[in-house]
């Protein structure tokens, strides 16, 4: 009674009225094939009050977590840590558990769509056939001019695409994530590289370390692999019968790692790199080694000078960090997003080196994975041939530059003047909205693929998607709409893809696992296929990480960049920072923006953060809302009062502030992108930690919706 | 009947030396028949202010309370201002309100009753009117404030299939009961004084009014035998209903004194919130004197300004009991300790609503202790009618500090919170107003509001003696 | 049927040195429980209906300053102040889970429990929140989806502890310690929320309980919660 026909010969078959008296077991969320069968045999996904749970990863941000969704009928219920995958062990953070309202979120792009760069009048739904033309005519247009901007996560898609553009002589596609920025990931890499040889992120094993020194890196929040790092926080803290670990957070706003620390270390911005510098040269010193002559120079008083602490206080906590037996010194996120970022991190970096820590437990170990960078000053690139007309086609996929970018880049500008915008975004971002077509992706609730893990795995990982539901929309894979595209123009370009669809591509790419020695093997693919969809991904058995096999600290004297001097009480540093909105993909997701922000409880807005006393004296009061200005650009936001942070620096959180994406995030706060400088650092990472804002009053009032009680906390009325 | 003379007691002849005993309504008897047509004119003139009034009242009870309830029912809860922490707003505060109001009518009427003070003849009726509409609009708030009013009767002990009852150890069950005794028991006790005039209507009205009273005055005929049956009758409903008026607004309190909220959860609320009740309900009832005196025909006779000054005392003395009160809830917080307390109380004076607070304290402390010690005050009825006004005012913001500024501080600073009440009910407060004034004043023309045969009795036991030269005031004690 | 055992003390252990304050966990439940969000305006005005939320309240001056986090749920009081003021029985203690439960088909609405509460962990449905189209979806069909009018707050997730329950009997075994997690416990990222049954002193719960860093809140009311703090700070090497 069974037989099997292909998903779209049934949708085109089921128009006649075939199947009437069996069940659509295909219409289960991973089947790619319609099987008809008895009503008599349920498929489990179909049994009335039964639970089915699908492994896949979350892709909220590109740290790759497991995660597990109990499923219901053919819904998506709850999402869940995967117990067994070697980033997060079960656990997982608010925007991994608030997915299922990006999967059933209402202001979904439901079809294809010729968008006309929001022209209403123009606009209008198209069918894929007609969209896979669109995409076939694009791809067959002159390779150099053909551009890919996709998303930060290392996905299928990725490989995909860097093969297709490979294969048809196009650039290597731009990759960019508001997220990387903020972490410095680029920065660090080069500083690993430069450091220890080897192009990886580090991974630092926070879980045994005791005195710990971090730079910026908010790895409590978004940096890297939060959970996997929250996970370690944990152990850290309490994971030890005898030993409790000592954090010492040097950042000017107390963010959340910083407010679990136990000294945050209020430091002006910009004094990163000598700070860092000067703990080499004491540590070294208290330890016997060598000082290397890029820190030889540095006086303790100049570092103190620099970054307004004192230096018995400096020299008080070289020596903790000397006498610890596992110390270990975390460089990341704003530290790094200075003129000086790249020499911070090498120097913190080295400082590892300095107390032997490398390979050790509770030191810094590299990742297996290997990846090509994603720099900001590749972007910047790409936005300078846009500019010069030199991109005909723009392919965007997983991120959304028009709100990430800093405004003065001049994204906007430079989309105008490519011909032909092609966006594969699953909501109407702002990106998505001034494209010439959107030909929607399935949400990751409901697609395939993999992801490889970069930092937080204690061991090389795989992480799989699988779809938990069948697609709620016409919408298709992009990498099913590349290889039909690539399919149709034929030739050379055909012969190298010679995939059915996405999931053959993907066996394809998994099949160096199957030898690969990981904690399950089978005889062929299709067992193996089996597995890896079971357990969510494939990784190693036992952790197997390699120490740096050498540690070169940075040689030549440094000028060190003196932080910028601030006309007192005008001028103000002003910190960006991420929140659990992540990227700002997540400001669509009601629960994400009902959540309190973790240090200051306010909820569905953005906010800038001001010392109450600096409030003070500029005579501004909680919930005045005052505008920000840059030379970049001005944003306004209400005032939060907030009492953890540098009075001559000021902080708003990044995320809000969308004029699209959907009725949660639209018309909501501020986007500071709009106040970001562009220039980037040595390594090429924005050096968005050295902005300079002024303030000035609006005279109107925004009450912030605030969990906390002004008056009960802060005893005002 | 009669049995004893005395000399009256209340009137001083020293201090009243120049004073027409003719001003008391006791000394200055009209012909039986007289008196009962200035009731009946009373009860039958109507205005057309009157029915102006009448109409504006209806239109507030079905657009103020009914309109803006239904919107509430229907669209949830949340179009009042409650919220976290603070769960009860409005809704409750002026619950204990009408409940407060609706105390003094017993009071006056049967603890007056049984001690035989006889300044209270001509207006215990108005007073027990007064305690029935209370009850009738401050009954419907433990309704209104509920989240799903529709389910209601869950609350009440009915025989079920499922043998669920109501949690008999939760006092807003105790509340329900002794709301509905209070409300059964006062409507008896103002039903059966009113018999006998109803038989007076009866015989002296034709039409649907006589239709009403014949039914309604259930056959009397005044004969020696109802006469003694109604009295023993009221006298047992009088010492009955003080234990029961004690009770209900004692349960009240238990609302909040049960509770475990700081601030709440104290002894001495019983008696400080029946002093405070009984301090709202007096003065109620001298703003509604006032009221018929200046609107009803012919009532100028019988309410007059020796009845202002004799409740302006008894005000003035139930001021001084409530500030004790009020003064010994700060004594226990400090006597006891309790941070979570000291804190609540220091923030009601020093919060962002202290005003409300200073309200209480002017209103019900300073106004009537500046005021009600001056006779000549007390003797002029506008003004006792703005000082009854504003005690009841302070009486007001006393019960909205009690339930939503305290809520608001508890003992997570991090939970405190500000209670804005909105304007459903605000409506909905002022509907309730408006029921009560609409039924009140309904009443005062279906019923006779003056208890003739009460003034009438009093009036014969009451003479003017001549001994000597002089005349003195003297009173035939009523054995019953 | 199974045989009657004694009862299991559910109880619930919080970490604070591990706790980082992340909110992982008030996320975790809203979507385990259904919990609706409510939008800009209400939650300004005290009316996000968190079943838990994070107290965070500063240490200190500035530089020394610092955050404590204490996340707060329903205590799930042995002596529960919610209990007794119901007048229909919809905050009842259930025999078999050592719990309180919320009843949201017999509340009707009082909200003296609410204020009653020293912990200010229930909530109010102030109006009657729809998810719109599809995002209705996702509701758990475990979970009832609360109407306006009610009151509601944390059960432990209680339809997974039935839910363990029958897996175990189903498997004719008895539950394993660690097997049934709250969604907040299953989400929290630091490990700093441990659950199991407190009347088995083997359990990681009751031996975490027994710490000399450990609290109740409000201990000195007398609700006995069980609910155990463990206090967060300490000494370098401590």
């Amino acid at each position: 009674m069974s037989n099997t026909l292909s998903r779209r010969d049934f949708l085109k078959l089921s128009g006649l009225g075939a199947a009437v008296s069996a069940v659509l077991t295909g219409c289960g969320p991973m089947a790619r094939y319609i099987v008809r069968k008895p009503y008599t045999s349920m498929p489990e996904y179909n049994q009335t009050g039964l639970s089915t749970y699908y492994a896949s990863t979350c892709r909220e941000c590109p740290a790759g977590c497991g995660i597990i969704v109990r499923t219901k009928e053919g819904r998506a219920i709850t999402i869940e840590g995967n117990p067994q995958h070697p980033v997060n062990r079960g656990r997982l953070c608010s925007r991994g558990v608030t997915a299922q309202q990006g999967l059933y979120n209402p202001d979904r792009i439901r079809g294809p769509v010729f968008q006309a760069r929001g022209d209403a009048g123009r606009a209008k739904a198209i069918t894929w056939d007609e969209a896979l033309n669109v995409v076939q005519q694009a791809l067959a247009s002159s390779p150099d001019q053909i551009a890919f901007l996709l998303g930060a996560a290392p996905d299928h898609l990725f490989d995909l695409v860097s093969e297709m553009t490979a294969t048809l002589g196009a650039p290597a596609p731009v990759r960019y994530n508001a997220l990387t920025t903020f972490e410095g990931r680029t920065t660090l890499l080069e500083a690993a590289r430069l450091t220890f040889g080897e192009e990886t992120l580090p991974y630092f094993d926070l879980a045994n370390a005791d005195v710990t020194f971090a730079f910026g890196a908010n790895f409590l929040e978004n940096w890297l692999s939060p959970v996997a790092y929250t996970r370690a926080y944990g152990e850290f803290r309490q994971g030890r019968p005898t030993r409790r670990g000592y954090l010492v957070v040097f950042e000017a706003r107390q963010s959340l790692t910083a407010g679990n620390a136990d000294e945050w270390i209020p430091i002006r911005p910009g004094s990163e790199a000598i700070l860092a510098a000067v703990f080499n040269r004491l540590v070294a010193e208290a330890r016997g080694k060598p000082v290397s002559p890029a820190f030889s120079t540095v006086t303790v008083s100049a570092a103190a000078a620099a970054s307004g602490v004192s230096e018995e206080k400096i020299r008080q906590l070289a020596q903790l960090f000397a006498a610890a037996s596992h110390p270990l010194a975390i460089p990341g996120g704003s530290a790094l997003a200075q003129a000086d970022g790249l020499m911070t991190a090498r120097s913190l970096l080295y400082l590892n080196a300095v107390v032997e820590n490398l390979g050790q437990p509770g030191g810094v170990f590299l990742t297996p994975a290997q990846v090509a960078a994603t720099d900001f000053a590749a972007v910047k690139e790409l936005v300078r041939r846009m500019t010069d007309s030199k991109v005909k086609v723009l392919f965007i996929h997983g991120v959304n530059p028009l709100f990430e970018l800093p405004g003065a880049l001049g994204f906007g500008e430079a989309l105008a003047k490519v011909p032909l915008v092609i966006s594969f975004a699953s909501f109407p971002d702002e990106t998505a909205l001034a494209s010439d077509y959107i030909l929607p992706d399935h949400t990751p609730l409901e697609s395939f693929g993999y992801q490889r893990v970069l930092a937080g795995s204690d061991r090389p990982a795989y992480s799989s998607f699988q779809p938990v539901v069948v697609p709620l929309y016409d919408t298709r894979a992009t990498a099913d709409v590349l290889l039909a595209a690539v399919k149709q123009l034929g030739m050379a370009a055909a012969q190298a893809f010679p995939y059915k669809d996405e999931v053959e591509y993907i066996q394809q790419k998994l099949l160096p696992l199957i030898e690969a020695g990981g904690f399950y093997t089978a005889p062929e693919i299709f067992t193996f296929w089996s597995r890896w969809l079971q357990y969510g991904g494939w990784w190693k058995p036992q952790a197997e990480l390699s120490a740096p096999r050498q540690a070169v600290p940075p040689e030549e004297a440094f000028p060190f960049t003196p932080p910028v001097e601030l006309e007192e009480g005008k001028q103000f540093y002003l910190i960006t920072f991420p929140n659990h909105f992540g990227d700002g993909s997540g400001a669509n997701r009601p629960w994400l923006q009902e959540l309190p922000d973790w240090m200051t409880t306010v909820t569905w807005n953005s906010w800038v953060e001001i010392h109450p006393k600096t409030a003070e004296e500029l005579g501004l009061h909680d919930d005045d809302v005052v505008r920000i200005s840059t030379p970049f650009g001005f944003v306004e936001a209400s005032v939060y009062r907030y009492p953890a942070i540098r009075p001559d620096t000021i902080a708003i959180p990044f995320g809000q502030g969308h004029t699209a994406l959907g009725r949660w995030a639209e018309g909501r706060g501020c986007n500071p992108a709009q106040v970001l400088p562009t220039t980037t650092n040595a390594a090429g990472d924005l050096t968005f930690g050295s902005v300079v804002a002024t303030i000035l009053p609006t005279g109107k009032r925004r009450p912030l919706a605030r969990v906390e009680s002004k008056e009960g906390i802060y005893g005002e009325h | 009947m009669a049995a004893e003379t005395n000399l009256l007691q209340a009137v001083k002849p020293a201090e009243h030396a120049e004073e027409d005993p003719r001003e008391h309504l006791m000394f200055d008897p009209r012909p039986r028949e007289e008196m009962n047509r200035m009731v009946m004119e009373a009860m039958t003139t109507t205005t057309r202010r009157y029915w102006i009034w009448l109409i504006a009242l209806g239109l507030g009870v079905a657009v103020l309370l009914f309109g803006a309830w239904g919107n509430m029912i229907l669209t949830g809860i949340g179009v009042a201002g409650v919220r976290r922490p603070i769960f009860w707003g409005v809704f409750i505060v002026t619950f204990v309100f009408w409940i407060g109001i609706s105390h003094a009518g017993t009071f006056v009427s049967a603890i007056l009753r049984v001690f035989k003070a006889e300044f209270r003849r001509p207006f215990t009726r108005a007073a027990e009117l007064m305690t029935t509409f209370g009850l009738a609009a401050g009954a419907l708030y433990p309704l209104i404030h509920l989240g799903r009013v529709w389910v209601f009767y869950w609350m009440i002990p009915y025989p079920n299939a499922r043998w669920l009852w109501p949690n008999f150890r939760s006092p807003l069950v105790w509340d329900f009961l002794a709301i509905t005794t209070y409300l059964l028991s006062s409507t008896i006790y103002l039903y059966l004084p009113l018999v006998p005039d109803l038989a007076m209507a009866r015989d002296r009205t034709k039409g649907w009014r006589h239709t009403i009273y014949k039914l309604l005055a259930l056959g009397w005929r005044g004969t020696e035998a109802e006469w003694y049956r109604l009295r023993k009758a009221i006298n047992i409903f009088a010492f009955a209903i003080i234990p029961v008026m004690f009770s209900v607004h004692t349960i009240v309190s238990w609302d909040f004194a049960v509770g475990m909220v700081a601030g709440w959860h104290s002894t001495i609320f019983g008696p400080y919130f029946i002093v405070g009740a009984i301090l709202s309900g007096v003065a109620a009832v001298v703003t509604i004197l006032f009221v018929l005196r200046n609107t009803m025909k012919h009532f100028d006779y019988f309410i007059r300004v020796e009845h202002f000054d004799a409740l302006g005392k008894l005000l003035l003395v139930f001021s001084m009991a409530w500030a004790y009160f009020f003064f010994n809830e700060y004594l226990l917080s400090w006597y006891g300790g309790d941070a979570a307390v000291k804190q609540v109380l220091t923030l009601h004076a020093t919060g962002p609503a202290a005003w409300v607070w200073y309200t209480m304290l002017i209103c019900n402390v300073a106004i009537p202790w500046l005021t009600l010690w001056n006779k000549t005050i007390r003797r002029t009825p506008w003004a006792m009618f703005i000082i009854t006004l504003l005690i009841n005012v302070g009486m007001y913001a006393e019960r909205y500090t009690i339930i939503p500024l305290t809520l608001g501080h508890q003992r997570s600073p991090f939970d405190w919170g500000v209670y804005n009440p909105q304007w459903t009910e605000i409506s909905i407060a002022l509907g309730t107003l408006c029921l009560f004034m609409f039924l009140y004043l309904a009443a005062s023309r279906l019923i006779p509001l003056v208890p003739v045969w009460e003034v009438q009795e009093g009036q014969m036991a009451h003479t003017l003696r001549k001994v000597g030269k002089a005349e003195v005031p003297s009173v035939t004690e009523l054995e019953e | 049927m199974a045989e009657q055992k004694a009862p299991q003390k559910w109880g619930l252990v919080v970490d604070l040195d591990r706790c980082t304050g992340c909110n992982a966990c008030i996320a975790a439940c809203s979507m385990e429980n259904n919990i609706p969000f409510v939008g800009e305006d209400e939650v300004a005005y005290g009316r996000g209906l968190y079943w838990l939320y994070n107290k965070r309240e500063w240490r200190g001056e500035y530089p020394e300053i610092k955050p404590a986090f204490e996340p707060v749920m329903c205590q799930q009081c042995g002596n529960a102040p919610c209990e007794p003021v119901c007048p229909v029985f919809a905050s009842v203690h259930s025999e078999e889970e050592q719990i309180n439960l919320a009843v949201y088909n017999r509340c009707v609405g009082t909200r003296y429990c609410a204020n009653n509460c020293p912990y200010h962990a229930r909530q109010f449905n102030y109006f009657d929140y729809e998810l719109p189209e599809p995002m209705n979806s996702y509701l758990n069909p475990d979970v009832t989806v609360r109407r306006r009018g009610v009151m509601e707050k944390c059960t432990f997730c209680v339809q997974r502890i039935v839910r363990g329950r029958q897996k175990a009997a189903a498997e004719g075994r008895e539950v394993e310690d660690g097997e049934i997690q709250p969604a907040c416990v299953q989400a929290c990222p630091a490990g700093a929320l441990v659950f199991g049954d407190v009347s088995n002193p083997e359990s990681k719960a009751s031996q975490m309980a027994r710490n000399q860093r450990r609290y109740q809140l409000l201990e000195e009311l007398g609700t006995l919660p069980r609910v155990t703090y463990l206090k967060g700070g300490g000494r370098y090497g401590g």
